[in-house]
């Protein structure tokens, strides 16, 4: 089983640290894992115990293989790939993984001035479509997940959107007579 | 009484006129219709503003729902600099190449209100600038025969689409043909207005929040679920 850990485009020292310890390794060996890979960002951490291959590219040896690198253009072979996803709060990564139908593990990033990331996660945790953690509880977040008990996240229904403009702009075949305004 | 005193009367008049038509046009009810009714086969022209990483994301995923034979032409408005929402925006239109064979759109590139990090203190200019830029597009080039001003604009964030808005505003108060203005707060808001939905919220026709917690009142927000 494979997991995979993503700060996109931001910095989060303090996740890539925490999923490169030995309470998290452990753990997600426990739970059956046996390769990792984190996108790490422009995060800071810790490399000494890490083997450097290539630029921005690193590996650590031992039970859980890990690869630890900064970008890539897209991500979505990664989610693809994935059994378990541990990620930052970014409303564009939760929906693009939940759409996916993976389990989903967020952290939202305390250091951010502006936390609204956080009312999304929390209020998708509330719905259960997935689990939100601090840095500091990531292991019994990881212990205590039960894939089975995630509620699937609706598909994208683009007749909402399409129904409010065409009926916006005139166009009555198509739209309901519903809504707050009519 | 003396020219001045004229010119000083003349200009108090303005001022008061400009400011009653702006306290009209804020206070008034919005139509209970909407646009006249179109024909099905009728097209629309639709512009939307792409905001960069997140906003962009999801602009799009909502120009995606469209029927692109009846939103034509359409125009992305973009952000100086911005090739990434470009080249997201490019991957849409082959995409959807397939259903609608003719893709006719442009793009339209404004300088940004802020840059991030950028200090409070020359925001007034960088933001007048991007005012300067809209007014252009939307209320000059129209006048002088250029393409005409879009029939809807789409916006959901961030700054440089309050510029947006309000060059958008000034062709309603000068009477010129102006675009419908439809909001779409963030799906990442669910008990908070961003900072460009707070002031975009008394100037739009439609303001779509995702949550239904937003919903202050009932007859400005509106809440259809989620959209993206």
């Amino acid at each position: 089983m494979h997991v995979f850990v993503t700060v996109g485009s931001t910095r989060f020292d303090a996740l890539v640290q925490q999923v490169l310890s030995e309470p998290v390794l452990d753990v997600l060996y426990r739970r059956g894992y046996r390769t990792l890979d984190v996108q790490c960002g422009n995060s800071d951490f810790d490399a000494s115990l890490l083997r450097r291959d290539a630029d921005d590219h690193w590996q650590r040896a031992g039970d859980l293989e890990t690869s630890i690198w900064r970008f890539k253009p897209s991500l979505k072979e990664d989610y693809e790939r994935a059994d378990l996803i541990i990620s930052h709060a970014g409303s564009g990564t939760i929906i693009d993984v939940l759409r996916l139908k993976k389990p989903l593990i967020v952290i939202p990033n305390p250091t951010l001035l502006d936390n609204h990331q956080a009312e999304l996660s929390d209020a998708l945790a509330g719905l259960g479509h997935l689990r939100s953690s601090t840095v500091a509880d990531l292991p019994q977040a990881i212990e205590g997940l039960d894939t089975s008990t995630l509620v699937p996240f609706p598909q994208f229904d683009g007749s909402r959107f399409r129904e409010l403009l065409d009926e916006e702009m005139g166009y009555y075949d198509h739209s309901r007579e519903t809504g707050a305004r009519h | 009484m003396g020219v001045l005193s004229w010119l000083a009367l003349i200009a108090t008049l303005t001022v008061a006129a400009g400011f009653l038509r702006l306290c009209i046009m804020l206070t008034a009810p919005r139509p209970a219709k909407p646009s006249g009714r179109r024909e099905a086969i009728e097209t629309c022209s639709f512009a939307v503003f792409l905001g960069s990483g997140g906003h962009t994301s999801e602009a799009l995923i909502l120009v995606s729902a469209l029927n692109f034979d009846r939103y034509v032409p359409r125009t992305y408005i973009i952000s100086e600099g911005d090739t990434l929402s470009m080249q997201k925006a490019v991957e849409l239109e082959s995409a959807k190449a397939a259903e609608a064979p003719n893709p006719r759109y442009t793009f339209v590139v404004i300088p940004r209100a802020r840059r991030v990090h950028q200090s409070l203190l020359t925001t007034p200019f960088t933001a007048a600038l991007s005012l300067i830029a809209a007014v252009w597009h939307f209320t000059v080039g129209p006048l002088m025969a250029r393409p005409p001003v879009p029939e809807v604009l789409l916006l959901n964030g961030p700054g440089t689409c309050f510029v947006l808005c309000v060059a958008a505003y000034m062709n309603k108060f000068l009477g010129l043909k102006s675009p419908k203005l439809i909001y779409i707060e963030s799906f990442a808001r669910v008990r908070q207005l961003s900072l460009s939905g707070k002031l975009l919220r008394p100037l739009v026709d439609r303001f779509v929040v995702q949550w239904p917690e937003l919903v202050k009142d009932k007859r400005r927000d509106e809440c259809r679920g989620w959209l993206v």
